[in-house]
């Protein structure tokens, strides 16, 4: 089952009037979304404005959801319109596509702060614990473990290909990768005040 | 070589271990499925999702949110309406919803007068040809179909209803 039949699914329960498989969707891809519109609105204020109109449009849009094109590209779509349509009702050009592609040197810099709840220090602190905690507790795992999370979160291998690359069988990389999750989600539950049996 | 104490040897749990590779896309479509529904309902598999969720963001450098933003859009999306989409139905090819079909085409056909009284006169009206497939439409709607209103100050006329034959 690939990520798209997993969103497809999702989506059908959601059409079946299951709104929290709606909430599992949003928090798999709202970082995402708000990461893209950084790119065209610079105040990030304005970032989460604009994604959380896109995500009701997207919302209030699933019954005329064919499932032609990825979830994600779907909601994209929704988002750079709405983005679009922002800027036109404030007077401002869209970026051009070479500015898009252009990485520049603050690049990334918008998209951290419109993640961030920047209106408090705490939470500015708090970004910067999760990211401190996430990274020693992934240089603490045992290097197979390290090795294999590192390659499916940040070089998106699939598990046959990381399997391929360590010389192990498929279901050794699962057991890996599921072990690496957990160890750094028991570092992150404290600093986030969260528990193993609650939805956040 | 020795354990490491701070990683978990064994699973918690097989739901746990399948929701890592669900998460990942790499779960059977049987077992993906069976798991997707448990997901909505049970706020440990839940939980597990959202963290997955940061651990990875952050090792793509995506900074964590407190989750002020989140907090806004569920409390938005609490006051949208539930969805119901309507069910799509398997089409089967059947003498009954063809006849079923017709008719709602002919009584949509009624011409309502409301304002021009005593004019007798039947009104040719050519209806859809007779293969276009409504089906699949009446199907999906069948539990919502409105049933025509009337009030005492329309008049029906009859009309007569002329199908096209189409060459076949």
């Amino acid at each position: 089952m690939s990520e798209r039949d997993i969103d497809r699914q999702l989506v059908e329960r959601v059409r079946q009037g299951d709104k929290r498989a709606f909430d599992l969707l949003v928090e798999k891809y709202w970082r995402r979304l708000i990461r893209l519109l950084s790119r065209m609105v610079r105040d990030p204020d304005d970032v989460q404005d604009i994604a959380q109109e896109t995500f009701i449009k997207a919302y209030r849009a699933l019954p005329q959801f064919r499932g032609d094109a990825a979830f994600y590209t779907w909601l994209y779509r929704i988002g750079v319109n709405t983005a679009k349509n922002y800027l036109v009702a404030k007077g401002k050009a869209m970026p051009t596509l070479s500015q898009q592609a252009l990485p520049d040197e603050d690049d990334g810099v918008e998209e951290r702060l419109a993640v961030q709840d920047v209106s408090t220090p705490e939470s500015e602190l708090l970004s910067k614990q999760v990211a401190l905690a996430v990274n020693e507790a992934v240089e603490n795992l045992p290097e197979e473990l390290r090795t294999a999370i590192t390659l499916r979160e940040i070089e998106g291998l699939s598990y046959e290909e990381i399997a391929n690359l360590m010389a192990c069988p498929i279901g050794t990389v699962r057991s890996r990768i599921f072990r690496a999750r957990e160890a750094i989600a028991a570092k992150l539950r404290p600093i986030l005040g969260t528990s193993e049996d609650k939805r956040w | 070589m020795q354990p490491n104490p701070s990683v978990p040897l064994q699973a918690t749990g097989q739901d746990d271990d399948g929701l890592s590779a669900l998460f990942d896309g790499e779960l059977s479509d049987a077992q993906g499925a069976a798991l997707i529904r448990r997901l909505s309902e049970d706020d440990r598999l839940g939980g597990r999702w959202s963290e997955y969720s940061v651990i990875g963001d952050a090792l793509r450098g995506t900074a964590y949110s407190s989750g002020r933003f989140r907090a806004r859009l569920r409390s938005a999306l609490a006051q949208e309406p539930t969805l119901l989409a309507p069910v799509r139905r398997p089409v089967r090819s059947h003498p009954a919803l063809w006849l079923s079909a017709a008719a709602t085409v002919a009584a949509v056909t009624w011409m309502v007068l409301g304002a021009a009284p005593g004019d007798p006169t039947a009104v040719e009206f050519a209806a859809r040809p007779a293969d276009v497939n409504v089906s699949p439409y009446l199907a999906a709607h069948q539990d919502y179909a409105q049933a025509l209103t009337a009030n005492a100050e329309m008049r029906f006329m009859p009309v007569k209803l002329a199908i096209a034959e189409t060459p076949r």
